[in-house]
């Protein structure tokens, strides 16, 4: 599904080179639900920033889903994430000005899908996320945690098969990090791969596969008992 | 203590910004100050004197087309008849109307042909001793035509030998030594004795790039089917001899025409009419110009803030004073301001000599330059004063909270 | 996706009403006084007859001594004597001539039933009608033995029709001029031309004479010149016949010169013409140089649009600058606020040029409001123009093309104003804007 092979990227100032990512691989396959923590700084949303496509790399392969991602340009990677990736973001990232039937609308319309399919979509996703009967509202009538869902409706609308989710619940209380990281389960067990970023070590668990990035490496391990031992042992 | 090198990196990051800013006030201060003096040309114009009592004159033309009645003998009827209306101070008739855009203009030479000689170009009234009067121009040297110095002619042969002349004529013609009594010459060798010299006594076209002021009075009639008639009356009686005078000159004579029956101050508007256009066009521009360009640095200066609402808040909780704020934000203007105003100034001079180059517009005055740019600089600092005081009320504790 | 994005632009308009108001205010108020003095400078500069302005040409004839000067650019002048006016018109060549001139006549009906009026005459040959396209009501030209025998025939304007006939068929009918009957041989169809193009020397933009008469009639009526008369030569002008046989320049004259060829020939016709006169001993010049423009040409020489129209339409085009760089600053401030927003889009698939084109059709949607109420402020500056100036009265409106100019200037400055902005927008890096709010 995501193939990276010694990625690096460096960001380049007047002064100094920061090396963001060094000889970062990592394959995901398809089906899987994967948590990455790591310390502040580390070069995990610079990962997720690359795996979404947002952000170029210096060098490396990236091959999602079968296309090699190094040779695109701006236009066909926009629309290769329009088609393949749902993102998910800490601070939601709704568009104040629509509401929940348009925000959901938006990534459709890039797709060019016509009206009646995307009306079909939007009101099965919003339904999924249980905010049916709220299309007409718009994002600041809502809590966070609805809006959250909102966000996450509208990565599903696309019928990605790859959820990419920056701190989903960072700004969250627990019982609605729990919400969503339900809606989350549900959503990978639908058959969504999803490669989840997060600092909270309790949703990271509940994850079937963990990954740790540390001055843009990686240590990966499968969650079994004392996994935090062997990643220090790794690091080391 | 302006924080000027701060605030000049700050500007340096929001180059487009500060560039466009710079861009409007410089344009601004060119267009104002160049529009601004040619308003005052026109103004300066507008306000000339003419020499003429123009609230007592007015005008109209006769278009005779019956045979039966000599034409000369007809008109000297007339004015004896319109003398005697009352409220009527003088009227004569005359080949040109002043101020009008319609006459006759000549060359005259200071030596008869074909010597070589100077000349000066002067447009020439063709009429009576009643002249004077009516025109009501001031004579200040000299006398007034007797009546045996006019001549009823229309060929050269009898033309008349004297003349009064404007004293810019004189001035013109004589620059060194009195004038009064001298001959000049027209038609090559015909001379003409100066009698008398008037003050101001404005040509047909007081606008035209030939001196407007180099004016002759020749004493002589020559009435034709097409005859200007100038009346002067009492101020207040203008209008209502105006009124009757279409009847009046049709109950004397009726195989002709009366038309354009005119005030002298409305045939002055008439005249002008384009120079007033084009100075109420020009006040509007300048007028709008400086709203927008004032509004732009207002929501440019409200934008700008709101922008940085945060830094703001966190300006003072770090212990900014509300009077600092206001202070950077106008030092900020002002920086920008200045460099707009330098190329500004510099523009309005070369657009200036640009506009003088192609059009009869007079060189730019750079006092206008400066006034602009002052007044420029002033209002762009109103523009921001309002906005950045609103900065100055943001709370510190906005600093504190996530937005 | 077109109507989506006006969608998302009125939407963008309501979200800061303040400063989308003022956007469209800049633009509204920089098309208004831009439209305001172009329309005055499209019609005044307005080919008047497109059709054919490159065939009607105007000669002139460097008649003077050499070392005088005129005051045209080159020195020739605008108009001819009448010796040079008649000979030209005798000539074989080209088929279609006239010359041409302003007086005016008291006219009247001999009888006390209608007050005489004053009304100006244009003397010309009966090809003027057929050269300038004058269209017919009643009747038509005099004819050709008319004009040779100088019959007092006359055409008059429907205006004129209208007062003395009720605006019946007055073909046939008798008018007088002055003192002189003249039989009305046709009424020509109101004459909509704003320039005066045939006749620029007293003023452009007057209107057209109500009334034609053979120029046979010119000697024979001794009519005088309403218009300018201009000597340079010492000469005794005591007669009208004096001024027939002298070097005074009040005249114009029109040629139709259909090709390129017949201009060619036409030129080579005054050249050696001048040559004759000089024999005769007329054009005391070394070089003899004439002046053969069309149309067009002719109104550019005569400086039909006035100088102060000029400096308007520069200082308009300025003051649109300005609003430009104001509405471009405002516009870079509102669409960077809207940074994070573009991020989201960015990230959900959006390309580059879609969001660009989405801002593209958002500050289009500015121009194309402020050009439609600027076209609303043009018609109040004309109204102004129009009242403070009557003589501006045929100028000072908007035809067709300046309808359509209006909103492409606004759309244009829009456009240039929007680029920018639109540009910066669309190449942010989305990632930077996604991390927190």
């Amino acid at each position: 599904m995501l193939k990276m092979q010694k990625i690096n990227k460096v960001y380049q100032t007047e002064m100094v080179q920061t090396h963001a990512l060094r000889d970062f691989s990592l394959e995901v396959n398809e089906g899987e639900f994967i948590a990455v923590t790591g310390p502040s700084g580390s070069g995990k949303t610079t990962f997720l920033n690359i795996a979404g496509m947002l952000e170029t790399f210096t060098d490396g392969e990236y091959e999602l889903d079968g296309v090699r991602v190094g040779g695109l340009n701006d236009n066909q990677r926009a629309d290769l994430r329009n088609q393949k990736i749902g993102f998910i973001f800490q601070g939601f990232n709704l568009i104040p000005d629509l509401n929940l039937y348009e925000n959901v609308e938006v990534p459709l319309r890039y797709r060019g899908i016509k009206t009646a399919e995307r009306k079909r979509r939007i009101e099965r996703c919003l339904e999924q996320v249980g905010l049916g009967s709220r299309a007409k509202h718009l994002p600041q009538q809502l809590s966070g945690g609805q809006q959250q869902r909102v966000a996450i409706a509208r990565a599903l609308a696309g019928e990605p098969r790859f959820l990419l989710a920056d701190e989903p619940t960072g700004n969250l209380d627990s019982l609605m990090a729990r919400q969503v990281m339900e809606l989350l389960e549900q959503i990978n067990r639908d058959g969504a791969t999803i490669v989840m970023v997060t600092h909270d070590p309790e949703l990271a668990r509940r994850a079937p596969r963990n990954i740790q990035i540390v001055d843009g490496q990686m240590a990966d391990f499968t969650l079994y008992q004392g996994a935090a031992e062997h990643a220090v042992a790794m690091e080391a | 203590m302006f924080e000027i090198k701060p605030i000049f990196n700050a500007l340096c990051r929001s180059k487009v910004g500060a560039i466009l800013l710079l861009l409007q006030i410089a344009i601004t201060t060119a267009v104002v100050s160049n529009a601004s003096f040619i308003i005052y040309d026109h103004v300066q114009y507008l306000n000339k004197e003419t020499g003429f009592p123009q609230d007592e004159l007015f005008r109209f033309t006769v278009l005779t087309f019956g045979k039966d009645r000599e034409l000369s003998q007809q008109f000297e009827l007339d004015e004896a008849m319109l003398r005697n209306i009352p409220g009527v101070i003088n009227a004569v008739t005359t080949n040109a109307v002043p101020l009008s855009g319609s006459g006759s203009s000549s060359s005259f030479r200071l030596k008869p042909s074909p010597e070589e000689s100077e000349s000066v170009n002067a447009a020439y009234y063709f009429a009576d001793e009643h002249a004077l009067e009516t025109f009501g121009v001031k004579l200040i040297e000299g006398r007034n035509f007797l009546p045996e110095d006019v001549r009823i002619t229309n060929t050269i042969e009898n033309a008349p030998n004297v003349a009064i002349v404007s004293k810019a004529f004189a001035e013109a013609m004589f620059p060194d030594e009195p004038a009064l009594g001298k001959n000049f010459y027209y038609f090559g060798d015909k001379p003409l004795k100066i009698i008398g010299i008037v003050d101001t006594m404005l040509s047909p076209w007081p606008r035209s790039s030939r001196p407007p002021e180099n004016t002759i009075l020749v004493p002589m009639i020559n009435p034709g089917m097409y005859q200007h008639i100038m009346v002067r009356t009492q101020a207040g009686e203008r209008a209502a001899i105006m009124r009757q005078m279409e009847d009046v000159m049709l109950d004397a004579y009726n195989k002709r025409v009366i038309i354009n029956i005119e005030a002298l101050d409305q045939v002055k508007q008439d005249y002008d009419a384009s120079d007033v256009l084009m100075m109420r066009m020009l006040i509007v521009i300048i007028l709008v110009l400086v709203s927008v360009t004032a509004l732009g640095i207002f929501g440019l200066t409200q934008f700008n803030i709101s922008k940085r609402t945060k830094q703001i808040g966190t300006r003072r909780a770090l212990g900014a004073r509300k009077s600092d704020i206001i202070r950077y934000f106008l030092v900020e203007n002002a920086m920008v301001c200045l460099g707009g105003l330098f190329i500004g100034s510099i523009s309005a001079v070369l657009l200036g000599t640009q506009l003088m180059q192609w059009y009869s517009i007079p060189a730019l005055d750079n006092s206008y330059v400066a006034v602009t740019a002052l007044a420029v600089f002033a209002m762009t600092m109103l523009a921001v004063v309002v906005p950045a005081k609103r900065a100055a009320n943001i709370s510190p504790s906005i600093a504190t909270r996530t937005v | 996706m077109f109507a989506h994005y006006i969608d998302l632009g009125w939407r963008s308009f309501k979200r800061t009403p303040l400063i989308s108001i003022l956007m469209v205010l800049a633009i509204a108020v920089g098309i208004g006084i831009t439209m305001t003095s172009l329309s005055v400078y499209h019609m005044m500069a307005m080919d008047p007859i497109p059709h054919k302005s490159d065939k009607l040409h105007h000669p002139q004839l460097n008649t003077l001594d050499d070392g005088r000067n005129w005051n045209t650019p080159d020195d020739l002048p605008y108009q001819l004597t009448y010796q040079d006016v008649q000979n030209l018109a005798n000539a074989p060549v080209p088929a279609l001539k006239t010359p041409s001139f302003r007086t005016g006549f008291s006219v009247h009906m001999n009888s006390p039933d209608v007050k005489p009026f004053v009304e100006s005459a244009r003397v010309v040959n009966r090809d003027f009608f057929d050269m300038f396209e004058l269209q017919f009501i009643y009747g038509g030209p005099w004819s050709q033995t008319e004009q040779r025998d100088a019959s007092p025939v006359v055409i008059i304007s429907s205006e004129v029709n209208e007062r003395l006939f009720a605006g019946q068929n007055s073909v046939g009918k008798q008018i007088y001029l002055d003192d002189t009957s003249y039989r009305v041989s046709g009424v020509i169809a109101n004459w909509d031309i704003h320039t005066k193009y045939y006749d620029l020397n007293n003023g452009a933009f007057n209107d057209p004479e109500n009334l034609f008469i053979p120029f046979s009639l010119t000697a024979v009526k001794e009519l005088a010149s309403w218009g300018n008369n201009n000597g340079w030569k010492r000469e005794n002008i005591d007669t009208f016949q004096d001024k027939l046989n002298s070097e005074e320049l009040w005249l114009q004259f029109w040629v139709q010169l259909n090709t390129a060829e017949e201009k060619q020939e036409y030129g080579e016709f005054l050249m050696a013409y001048m040559q004759d006169q000089k024999a005769k001993g007329r054009f005391n010049r070394e070089n003899l140089e004439f002046g053969l423009r069309n149309v067009v040409e002719w109104m550019e020489y005569n400086e039909v649009v006035s100088e102060d129209n000029r400096v308007l339409v520069g200082i308009s085009f300025m003051f649109l600058i300005v609003c430009v760089a104001n509405i471009l600053g405002l516009l870079l401030a509102k669409f960077l606020r809207r940074a994070p927003e573009v991020g989201v889009r960015r990230a959900l698939g959006a390309s580059k040029r879609q969001v660009f084109y989405q801002h593209i059709v958002e500050v289009s949607m500015l121009g194309l409001l402020g050009g439609l109420i600027g076209i609303g402020i043009a018609q109040l500056g004309l109204w102004g123009i129009r009242t403070t100036y009557g003589y501006y009265s045929d100028l000072a409106t908007m035809d067709i093309t300046m309808y359509l100019a209006a909103p492409t200037i606004a759309l244009l400055a829009s456009f240039i104003a929007g680029l920018y902005p639109a540009w910066l927008v669309c190449r942010t890096t989305p990632a930077i804007y996604l991390k927190s709010q």
